[in-house]
């Protein structure tokens, strides 16, 4: 079921800024979401998993999490693994300098040789750990690997965005004055249409079911949450329907 | 991290704009170049984990923020380790204020972007001389 989202993963970089290897561990993720891997990548900012909202915490548990870190502070795997979900793999820039003898890093706004052969090394390493994730079965149910299914894609280059303001997307719902949100809804709703699941008792069963995989829903609201997702698919639908007709 | 009494600069760790380069560049421009005495960087993912130095250090100095989008992370995280934000930068307004200088680039900002971080730290340092100017007076 929760193959039907589009698989991506997630890269979370340290945020050193007081550190060369902080820098490095930004542009090593850059260069996997812009260069190596644009189609199969999307980042957060680590901050968000705390100033954000839900959407921004469910992170690490809807996408299967590479973490880059400058140091062996190892704040954004530990962030990562605090906040919303425990990483899939991490990369250590101090680390992989002391095993590959580059030297000392310096130059935060300008990297020495050091540091740009580090990025590029990082950037090779965790673009085969996306390789590597994405050939795997990844749960999100489980938040964990089930069963492997190899992948080979062509990568362009694009520019990266980042989840700023947005996260994994929600939906609101108010109910006797208490907000809800649901988180992948409108990804649900969007994969759902797409398939031509018209609104039905079976389809509300389907997507009930995988928004159990990313929220609670607790038996005192239940049976208000699922007539508002009923309604809202309901909706949603009608409006695919009306622009599918005026095209 | 030093323990005499310095203006702390936290830049936004965005890594997915140009806007959170912007804030970082100005940032280092503040305390490596233009007044390394006075000030100290605090990577804010430290006081996402909640370290112990990290949360004491904004808790016990004048906090300067400079935040790269409207989400203001800086801000909340300065804010929810207990610090007070003496002065809250957004480099979004510095750029309304200087259309010109439209940052473009992550890894390697354009010439507006390096003018823009450059027009934001002279303004973050007359914070910073005032901050200092007052802590002067008051100690």
């Amino acid at each position: 079921m929760a193959d039907r989202l589009q698989k991506k993963v997630g890269i979370v970089t340290c945020s050193g800024e007081e550190l060369a290897e902080g820098t490095v561990s930004r542009l090593a993720a850059l260069k996997v979401l812009e260069k190596l891997r644009p189609d199969d990548t999307v980042t957060i900012c680590l901050p968000l998993f705390l100033a954000g909202g839900e959407g921004d915490r469910a992170f690490a548990k809807f996408y299967p999490t590479i973490t880059i870190d400058g140091c062996d502070k190892r704040c954004a795997y530990r962030g990562t693994q605090k906040y919303s979900n425990t990483p899939a793999a991490s990369i250590v820039i101090t680390d992989l300098a002391a095993e590959q003898a580059l030297g000392e890093i310096e130059g935060k706004s300008d990297l020495n040789a050091a540091g740009l052969t580090a990025v590029d090394l990082a950037a090779e390493q965790a673009a085969g750990q996306v390789d590597e994730l994405l050939g795997k079965h990844w749960s999100r149910r489980e938040g964990a690997f089930t069963q492997t299914n190899p992948k080979d894609e062509d990568s362009h280059e694009v520019t990266a965005t980042c989840s700023c303001g947005s996260g994994i997307p929600v939906q609101l719902f108010e109910i006797d004055g208490r907000k809800f949100e649901i988180v992948a809804l409108p990804l649900l709703f969007k994969t759902f249409s797409g398939q031509r699941k018209a609104p039905s008792d079976d389809t509300l069963k389907e997507i009930i079911a995988e928004v159990r995989i990313y929220n609670v829903i607790e038996p005192e609201n239940e049976t208000a949450l699922i007539d508002k997702i009923d309604q809202a698919y309901q909706d949603y639908w009608k409006d695919n329907e009306s622009k599918h007709e005026q095209n | 991290m030093s323990k005499e009494k310095k203006v702390i600069i936290i830049p936004c760790s965005g890594v997915g704009k140009s806007f959170g380069t912007v804030s970082r560049m100005a940032a280092y421009q503040v305390t490596e170049d233009d007044r390394p005495a006075t000030t100290q960087l605090v990577p804010l993912a430290l006081l996402v984990l909640g370290d112990e130095e990290a949360r004491e250090t904004v808790e016990n100095n004048p906090v300067v923020v400079i935040d790269g989008c409207q989400l203001a992370c800086a801000k909340k995280m300065v804010l929810e380790s207990g610090g007070t934000v003496s002065k809250e930068m957004a480099v979004l307004d510095f750029y309304r204020q200087n259309r010109e200088l439209k940052p473009q680039g992550i890894s390697q900002l354009n010439e507006g972007g390096k003018k823009l971080a450059s027009v934001i730290a002279a303004a973050v340092d007359l914070v910073v001389d005032e901050l200092t100017e007052e802590g002067g007076k008051n100690g």
